[in-house]
């Protein structure tokens, strides 16, 4: 018996190194989400198996993307240190000016889209300009945007919802969220869309230097300045990226549903900050993970559409959603003082 | 003479109606290490400010190696070859040791659209940096900022310093804070930077840090110059120490 017993020296090694790998992952920002979102899957799969329904989970990728889009490039700019809440009237002003400019007869949808696309970027350059030139915090320039143009969009239409398709099969609608099967699964092109943009935004900011230049000006803006790096430009230009993306996730969904309500997108720029955040990204800046986002989407999404599933009032929805962020935080905030402390 | 390095000529700085700088007249040859002393207040930091290109002097001129400049940021400063070593080094702690080192300088590959920080590059000039100012065998250069000690950011300051060759860094009180083992590694570099062709201002509270390793001693009260010339071979501790509180007029040597 003493034989086969791996002698104590060598177990406490053995138990050293694995402590130190399980402390190392848990130590990572994104491991609290991760377990989260296993057990949000475990719990929901156990009390109803049509949870993973091929339906359902086509069914609730096809919205998760659109919000997720956002939360991508909100993401970077909160990792830069400000948040821009002005994205959700942005979803929902940009197809409407599309769908306007379209049925006007005034340009091809193509066009419309493009102009869409730019009038959001310039809606994003006027909110980067006044945080960093006029040194107004982004709370209060986002949020005097988000009034003007949810305003804008409900002035322009009366606050009736624009007429979406005059014309079939046209390809823009094809590329953005044309839809088709794999086997049994109704898969709709934005979430290709969605995965290219978390590629991309993922590499440039763990891998180029752009990204080191987005963690400098959220974590010491006087040292990143110091070092040569224009941290006003890096938050301008991460402002127009939001504020194109949420008219892109808007433009995508308006086409999917057939419908470009000047009111849709309320509220969704809380839903993305807490996504954001509930993926590890810090709200003061200076530390952000796109991976972290990714969990943090399917956590807010899967929780909504579960618990319908489940059998529990949907109107109870934002009690869970409110306990998740307190409870994320709780963590982030006890993993991030153990780290310092752990010197 | 060999042509000074930096000139600086009757520098006026206005805070408001506090004149913090009074008509400052500063050269520095080349590989020259000038240590600036003064009591708090005396003008040193804004001096090294404006030479830093954090501040702006309301008069005066700068010159660099003869030509007059206009600095009016610390990146104009840094690309003039001038490197500021701050008390609190500007560091991020949230980014690695690499990172902060290469932070605004990246080298990068791969192809242009793409290209992304060529990590394992960084990672190995870091650790190799850190060997020379003496903590590379501990810390591997991916550790975060937040988990050095004051002495080891300090280091870090310093290796970036010599990493970019700098050719005039300036230290504002580096060795505060500092262990014994660490404050002498600062010295030590002092020292190897003359040798290396650096020149440095050394700015420090404690006069004995000074003493050790300068050329020259500058003295600074209340915004003027009042002592430029003094040779810490031939002064004693307590002859500067009477010329910073003003004890006496001039300087004896």
């Amino acid at each position: 018996m003493a034989d086969a017993a791996p002698s104590p020296n060598e177990l406490d090694q053995a138990r050293a190194q694995k402590g130190s790998f399980l402390r190392n992952a848990i130590a990572a920002p994104e491991f609290g989400p991760f377990v989260l979102f296993v057990l949000e899957l475990a719990v929901f799969y156990a009390i109803n198996p049509a949870f993973l329904s091929v339906l359902n989970i086509s069914n609730t990728l096809t919205f998760t993307v659109e919000l997720g889009l956002i939360a991508l490039a909100m993401t970077l700019l909160m990792t830069a240190g400000e948040f821009d809440l002005s994205v959700g009237s942005l979803f929902g002003f940009a197809p409407v000016l599309m769908w306007t400019l379209y049925n006007g007869g005034i340009m091809s949808l193509s066009v419309a889209f493009v102009v869409s696309l730019v009038v959001a970027a310039l809606i994003g350059l006027v909110n980067g300009l006044f945080v960093t030139r006029l040194k107004i915090p982004s709370f209060l320039v986002t949020l005097g945007m988000l009034l003007v143009v949810r305003g804008t969009a409900l002035f322009v239409t009366d606050g009736f919802p624009q007429r979406t398709w005059s014309a079939g099969g046209q390809w823009l609608a094809n590329i953005l969220v044309g839809d088709f099967y794999v086997g049994p699964f109704r898969v709709y092109a934005s979430i290709f869309w969605f995965a290219a943009a978390a590629i991309l935004l993922g590499y440039v900011l763990t891998q180029s230097k752009y990204g080191n230049w987005i963690q400098a000006t959220g974590g010491n803006p006087v040292a990143a300045r110091a070092r040569g790096v224009d941290v006003n430009r890096v938050k301008v230009i991460l402002f127009v990226l939001t504020a194109v993306m949420s008219a892109f996730a808007g433009v995508i969904s308006s086409i999917r549903t057939s419908a470009a309500n000047p009111n849709s997108g309320s509220g969704y720029e809380l839903e993305v900050i807490a996504m954001v955040v509930i993926g590890g990204t810090a709200l003061t800046g200076g530390r952000g993970t796109i991976l972290g986002t990714v969990l943090g989407i399917f956590i807010l999404r899967v929780m909504r559409n579960g618990i319908v599933l489940i059998g529990v009032p949907g109107l109870a929805y934002n009690i869970f959603i409110g306990a998740i962020i307190l409870g994320m935080m709780a963590l982030h905030s006890w993993l991030e003082r153990r780290h310092q402390a752990g010197t | 003479m060999a042509e000074d390095l930096v000139r600086m000529e009757r520098i006026n700085k206005f805070f408001g109606r506090v004149q913090a700088l009074d008509g400052v007249n500063f050269s520095l040859a080349r590989q020259e290490i000038v240590g600036l002393l003064g009591d708090n207040g005396a003008g040193k930091s804004t001096l090294i400010k404006v030479l830093s290109g954090a501040l702006q002097a309301t008069s005066g001129d700068i010159f660099m190696r003869g030509q007059k400049v206009d600095m009016r940021s610390t990146s104009d400063a840094i690309a003039l070859g001038i490197e500021t070593i701050y008390q609190d080094s500007a560091l991020v702690t949230q980014l690695s040791i690499a990172r902060n080192l290469f932070l605004g300088r990246e080298p990068i590959k791969g192809p242009p659209i793409f290209s992304r920080m060529d990590t394992l590059l960084m990672e190995r000039v870091a650790g190799d940096l850190l060997k020379r100012v003496g903590i590379g065998k501990t810390i591997p250069a991916s550790t975060p900022i937040s988990s050095l000690s004051g002495g080891e950011r300090q280091a870090v300051a310093i290796a970036r310093a010599m990493h970019f060759d700098s050719e005039l860094i300036i230290l504002d009180e580096p060795t505060n804070n500092l262990g014994v083992a660490e404050t002498h590694g600062v010295l030590q570099f002092v020292r190897n930077a003359r040798d290396s062709g650096h020149s440095c201002i050394f700015i420090a509270h404690n006069i004995h840090h000074v003493f050790q390793v300068v050329d020259r001693i500058v003295v600074m009260r209340r915004g003027r110059v009042v002592a430029d010339d003094i040779d810490p071979k031939t002064t004693s501790v307590a002859d500067v120490e009477n010329v910073i509180t003003g004890d006496i007029a001039g300087v004896a040597h």
